[in-house]
């Protein structure tokens, strides 16, 4: 911390938040809040002199409330930058403060919040994560029963900066205890509380019983665990280390802590599940290893940061396995515990990582995205005609598109991913996406449903997993029906209802609507767009007296070569089992409707160019309009 | 293709039955075994952990004849404790109902209905806890061809003798060890005792 505050060319702001956060990547522009601190940065020399004099004491957060604190105060004697602060909620304002700052004249209760905007390239979210308060917890009776703490207010007591000097001592007599329990999963693998497995809770508690044995080697020390999780380098050897120093592994939930009310002992009942027997062992002090969970205001900061959550309240990364670091946005990184539980060793490596992807936009004048992306033709935008729309933004999983009545939608391009939803989704057909244009789309469904379309199983495949999964099913030789035809979109979210409509007016025997599974999907939300509509055609086809099975729904991923071969199987037998001439007479009775359905297609610029029917369409409606309006 | 005719896993049976869906999930942390006062207090090899798993490894006979299944009180102490949120009397009392589907009798003394003096004033349906008691329309030997009585589930009986306490005829009681004259029997001696101490 102190190396990072001297460097040139580091700026440590504390006590300083992050309110809002506008621009694209290698131009954010952050507008920051500096708390008042009450005391000048520029002429404080971290003596304390206010400290001691100050007459007001207040718990001690950093020591977990174990010690106080005065209301002149800096968070830990190793804090970077060292200045100290005036808690204005619990100070008196009795002046003493500034009578002992004398001739330095570093308190000014005078000072005010002072809000600020940067130019920022990139920002690196690491807001790490919280401890769950274990009191909500009935059995284990913490808050209640004064023996039993915490991992963190163990850690506080075995410091020799703590409250303490380092004496680990029981609350209730001051003793050193000579029995101690740690209980693992106290608030996590717990679906009451948080499902997740916190992930380091295992090693810390092994850590902390080793620590314990080596300063106190009669010490009688129990870890209570559901399952031991050392999958790491070394992790496995330091369990054995454990065990080889005597200290006792139960594996076992404890189900309820009880006290004895006159030597405030604690009983902690189990089940050993390796003897098969229910256990109650007497201990002096219980630690409860606390589950890690997301920081309080984890929903603020992702707001400002256009950052998506996990479930439970986790920063969610660009893509688990492949873009671990990334966030959705270009130009924001996430590093440490604030992407969900890490320990050191895994959050040193994102800090670095997250570092090192900021140095590349910082260093480059110019920045590469993919050229697919979203356009917006202005004249065609409704909301440039001052109505309300919108739909657009609402499709758009980054937040690249701003809509404002009376302009039409803006698209910031360093923010577009190209998953398309916004072009499908506009009713208007005023976006477009470069080098998937309607007109490109069209053109291929119709070159590929020229000849006998009765006959054919038309794919609309997703680029990353069910066209994927397609190749996978071609590349490991898995029969399936010749008659698939398959073409291949961004996302799932693209499949505009047009295009079903076009490949069904053509009279193609199935059509299949195939993409990501939800949690799999490349564009965050693009599949649930997607999926949404796939749902809304599914119906209108049942109502329109469609046979079953003609327009198909499956989501695939890359690695389900297998079951896209054996849905498209499933859709051969779907169309061999109807009678050749009924499919035909229903795709002529389908035929008027999918043509009305599908008629707006026509107005997009481009598409009336493509095929002579297309053309022919284009001059009917223009002479419709033109009537209507006479 | 699901092939429906194949015969169901135990597990599968189970998660059928309304209340045993969440059977799959139990990581054997052992929460509910310990916070269990039946195991405590009844019956040793009672443990519930070990039911969850004889479910999901098809044990069938095993699962059926132990104590477990049988003894279950449905009191309901391990469901809040459980992190898997397991309804874990459900998932019991969906391996009981299997049972007796499958032929198994309650090996616990369950109450009895005296034939002779029922009068089925219905006081012992309303009060039983797991509705083990149904008023039913059967012939009677020397009392009447169609008559409604009283009539206990054996597989539903828990034994605890509610019923026995609220009958007005003394015409439902629990068999053998707590009928009403011997638990009278034993109070009285525990008194006598008592009061001999006392002056003693």
């Amino acid at each position: 911390m102190v190396d990072a505050a001297r460097h040139p060319k580091v700026d440590v702001r504390t006590y300083t938040q992050v309110e809002r956060v506008e621009g694209f990547v290698g131009n954010f522009k952050v507008q920051l809040r500096e708390k008042a601190r009450y005391v000048n940065a520029d002429r404080c020399n971290g003596c304390g002199d206010c400290a001691k004099v100050c007459p007001i004491e207040v718990p001690n957060p950093f020591e977990l409330d174990l010690a106080p604190r005065k209301a002149a105060y800096i968070p830990m004697s190793q804090s970077v930058p060292l200045l100290y602060t005036i808690d204005q909620d619990a100070c008196i304002h009795c002046y003493k403060c500034v009578e002992a700052c004398g001739p330095l004249e570093a308190i000014d209760f005078s000072q005010e919040d002072k809000v600020v905007w940067e130019d920022i390239g990139a920002i690196v979210g690491a807001t790490g994560f919280n401890h769950f308060d274990p009191s909500v917890i009935p059995e284990f009776g913490y808050g209640k029963f004064p023996n039993v703490i915490t991992a963190m207010e163990m850690e506080r007591l075995n410091n020799s900066a703590g409250p303490t000097v380092g004496n680990l001592i029981r609350p209730s007599d001051r003793e050193n205890p000579k029995r101690v329990a740690i209980i693992n999963c106290v608030g996590s693998r717990d679906k009451r509380f948080n499902p997740w497995c916190s992930n380091f809770c295992c090693m810390y508690a092994i850590k902390n019983a080793i620590l314990l044995k080596q300063m106190y080697p009669e010490i009688e020390l129990s870890i209570y665990y559901i399952d031991i999780r050392t999958p790491s380098k070394g992790y496995e050897e330091f369990y054995e280390r454990a065990r080889d120093m005597g200290i006792k592994f139960i594996q076992g939930r404890p189900s309820l802590i009880t006290q004895d009310e006159v030597t405030k002992n604690l009983f902690v009942h189990s089940e050993d599940i390796t003897l098969g027997l229910v256990t109650e062992y007497e201990y002096d002090m219980v630690m409860l290893n606390q589950a890690a969970v997301p920081q309080p205001d984890v929903d603020d900061v992702s707001s400002v940061l256009n950052i998506q959550q996990s479930p439970g309240g986790w920063f969610m990364e660009y893509h688990p396995k492949l873009r671990p670091i990334d966030s959705p946005t270009d130009g924001i990184f996430l590093a440490g515990a604030c992407q969900g539980p890490k320990d050191i060793p895994a959050s040193v490596t994102s800090g670095l990582a997250s570092a090192s992807r900021a140095g590349r936009i910082l260093h480059s004048d110019e920045w590469e995205i993919e050229p697919i992306i979203a356009q917006v033709w202005e004249d065609r935008c409704i909301s440039a005609d001052g109505k309300k729309c919108g739909i657009c933004a609402r499709a758009c999983p980054y937040n690249a598109i701003t809509v404002e009545v009376g302009t039409a939608a803006q698209i910031t391009t360093a923010k577009c991913h190209g998953c398309g939803g916004c072009v499908a989704e506009c009713p208007h057909n005023a976006i477009t996406q470069l080098h998937y244009t309607d007109a490109q789309i069209l053109a291929q469904i119709r070159a590929l449903l020229a000849d006998k379309p009765e006959e054919k199983i038309f794919a609309f495949r997703c680029h990353w997993c069910s066209y994927g999964g397609a190749d996978m099913a071609g590349t490991s030789h898995f029969e399936y029906s010749a008659n698939e035809r398959g073409i291949r979109v961004m996302c799932s979210a693209r499949m505009d209802t047009d295009f079903i409509y076009e490949a069904f007016r053509l009279g193609a025997g199935a059509v299949l609507y195939s993409g990501c599974h939800p949690q799999d999907c490349h564009y965050i939300t693009g599949q649930v767009v997607g999926a949404k509509r796939a749902e809304r055609l599914k119906k209108i086809f049942d109502k329109l007296g469609m046979s079953p099975g003609r327009f198909r729904i499956e989501w695939i991923s890359a690695a389900e070569g297998q079951k896209y071969a054996n849905v498209i199987d499933e859709m051969q037998q779907t169309i061999d089992d109807l009678d050749p001439k009924k499919l035909l007479e229903e795709i002529e009775t389908l035929r008027p409707d999918m043509e009305k359905r599908a008629r707006r297609m026509y107005e997009v610029p481009g598409v009336n160019e493509s095929t002579d029917y297309s053309r022919e369409m284009a001059t009917a409606i223009k002479k419709e309009v033109a009537q209507d309006e006479k | 293709m699901k092939n429906n005719d194949q015969p169901k896993s135990l597990m599968g049976q189970v998660q059928a039955i309304p209340g045993g869906e969440a059977v799959s999930v139990c990581f054997s942390c052992g929460t509910c075994v310990s916070r269990c006062l039946i195991q405590q207090k009844v019956e040793k090899s009672y443990n519930p952990r070990r039911m969850m798993k004889m479910v999901m490894e098809d044990m069938r006979e095993t699962a059926f004849s132990n104590p477990t299944t049988w003894l279950c009180s449905a009191c309901d102490l391990c469901y809040p404790a459980c992190p898997q949120e397991i309804h874990i009397s459900g998932v019991i009392t969906a391996v009981k109902k299997l049972a007796l589907e499958s032929g198994q009798e309650s090996p616990l003394k369950t109450a009895e209905v005296n034939l002779k003096t029922c009068v089925a004033c219905g006081l012992c349906v309303e009060v039983c806890p797991y509705q083990a008691i149904h008023l039913v329309e059967k012939s009677v030997p020397n009392r009447a061809k169609n008559m409604t009585i009283a009539e206990v589930d054996k597989g539903q009986c828990m034994a605890c003798g509610l019923c026995s306490s609220v009958c007005r005829s003394n015409s439902i009681e629990l068999t053998e060890d707590y009928t009403d004259e011997k638990i009278i029997d034993s109070l009285r001696n525990w008194l006598t005792n008592q009061s001999i101490r006392e002056t003693a």
